[in-house]
């Protein structure tokens, strides 16, 4: 049999749900990553919010690394922006319950993609 | 404290948005704390329009005209966030418009995740989909589709005697000095291009394609579809497939000649395997058809007695005579030619 994902293990969309809509509300809160978001439109964050802990946790959606490239490439996003979002996601799943090796799994899966995002 | 006193306490401080207007002017005469909050930074708020701009006062008063009710949606940024607010006007009597605030922030966001989360799931579903076609696809190649849904319903196939079929076996003549002194890749290449053709030409003529083996290639008639003309297809088959490696043969280099063999008899078919899944067809039939294609100069095609016997009337057939068939004893073989 396949393995079960994270995703799955932590109750799918209904529970993965609440991870999100608390995820995208800190981070609209923080003055170091939230000004990223200042003129874009609600829905595409939620959007993107959505598929961004979706694919952490190997649900559904998964973005190719191509498309992460592309989807930061205009924005200016340095290495402390992507510690502050490391420190918000791995702050957020433990609040929701997420045990703490499996936080390290999620950290770990967001670390590999600092090349695409930085810089 | 008053009851009034209560009242309008409660009605300060509740999570909904309160205010009221003047009907005519939409000037503003109460509003309460949640509404302050929300709306106006400074002192009272002064008039609708200014407070909503992007309100549509002419639909407002339609609505409040036809229903004496009207509701609409306004967003605005909190420190980047979209905040959602259902406004919701009722036309109260003493011309007093009551104005309901409600913040749907919350829903709007969740309606924005279950869009995204939906069409992940839709596009999920059409690739998996899309697989399951595949899959499908393959297993089709390699049994017959009633087979296939057999298989499908139960996770097993039952054997299955099919009574009569016509089994047609074709071999190549010298295939294995070929493999030896050709490029093997092109031989097989070459051999792949010619099953192909066989498969659609062995198709025409309602026969089933049931392996090969290296240069071995066996089709049937009659199964899984019972068909009176089993016979007649096989035999129609035999001849295309002669004539297709005839022309072949005059435009390519590597020469492929074949030799065939028609039977007709009972035969068992099967899925033979659990994790490598083989189709196969069992019993004399098969077993004749390969023994007579063993009697058959290069690309001739040996017929067995009771399948010339149905053939007589409508294709050339020529009596080669007795032949002893391991495992059959003696028996007439005949030959059957294109008559064209």
């Amino acid at each position: 049999m396949t393995e079960r994902t994270l995703y799955e293990k932590y109750g799918g969309f209904s529970k993965v749900s609440k991870i999100v809509l608390s995820f995208y509300t800190t981070l609209l809160d923080s003055d170091e990553i939230g000004p990223f978001f200042d003129d874009v439109d609600m829905s595409r964050i939620v959007d993107h919010q959505t598929k961004f802990i979706a694919t952490l946790l190997g649900g559904p959606a998964s973005y190719t690394d191509k498309q992460l490239r592309h989807l930061h490439s205009h924005l200016e996003i340095s290495h402390a922006h992507f510690d502050e979002l490391e420190t918000v996601l791995r702050r957020t799943l433990l609040e929701h319950g997420m045990a703490a090796d499996d936080v390290d799994v999620v950290a770990t899966e967001f670390g590999n993609r600092r090349p695409l995002i930085v810089g | 404290m008053t009851i009034e006193a209560i009242n309008e306490q409660l009605l300060r401080a509740i999570g909904v948005g309160v205010a009221l207007l003047d009907r005519q002017t939409f000037q503003f005469s109460f509003s309460n704390d949640t509404f302050d909050e929300w709306f106006s930074s400074e002192s009272q708020p002064g008039q609708l329009q200014q407070l909503f701009p992007d309100l549509d006062v002419n639909e407002m008063q339609n609505g409040l005209a036809d229903s004496g009710r009207y509701t609409s949606e306004i967003r605005f940024k909190r420190k980047r966030r979209t905040l959602v607010i259902a406004l919701d006007f009722t036309a109260a009597n003493e011309g007093v418009l009551v104005l309901v605030c409600q913040n749907i922030t919350r829903i709007k966001e969740l309606e924005s995740m279950i869009d995204s989360y939906s069409m992940m799931v839709e596009r999920n579903t059409r690739e998996i989909k899309r697989e399951k076609e595949q899959v499908e696809k393959l297993l089709l190649n390699i049994m017959p589709r009633s087979v296939y849904e057999e298989y499908k319903t139960f996770g097993v196939v039952t054997p299955q005697l099919y009574d009569p079929v016509s089994v047609l076996m074709l071999d190549f003549v010298g295939f294995t000095e070929m493999v030896a002194s050709q490029d093997p890749s092109v031989t097989v290449t070459e051999l792949n291009d010619i099953y192909s053709a066989f498969d659609r030409i062995g198709e025409q003529f309602g026969c089933e394609r049931i392996k090969t083996i290296g240069d071995a290639y066996i089709t049937v008639a009659g199964l899984p579809d019972p068909t009176p003309d089993h016979a007649k297809a096989v035999a129609n088959t035999a001849i295309r497939f002669v004539r297709y490696l005839t022309r072949r043969n005059l435009s390519h280099p590597h020469q492929w000649q074949c030799r065939i063999g028609l039977s007709s008899g009972p035969v068992v078919g099967s899925v033979v395997g659990i994790q490598k899944y083989v189709y196969d067809i069992f019993g004399p039939a098969v077993n004749l058809a390969t023994r007579l294609q063993e009697f058959s100069d290069p690309m001739e095609i040996s017929v067995q007695h009771e399948v010339a016997d149905v053939l007589k009337d409508q294709f050339d057939l020529e009596k080669i005579g007795s032949r002893t068939i391991r495992g059959f004893g003696a028996r007439e073989v005949w030959q059957l030619s294109d008559r064209n």
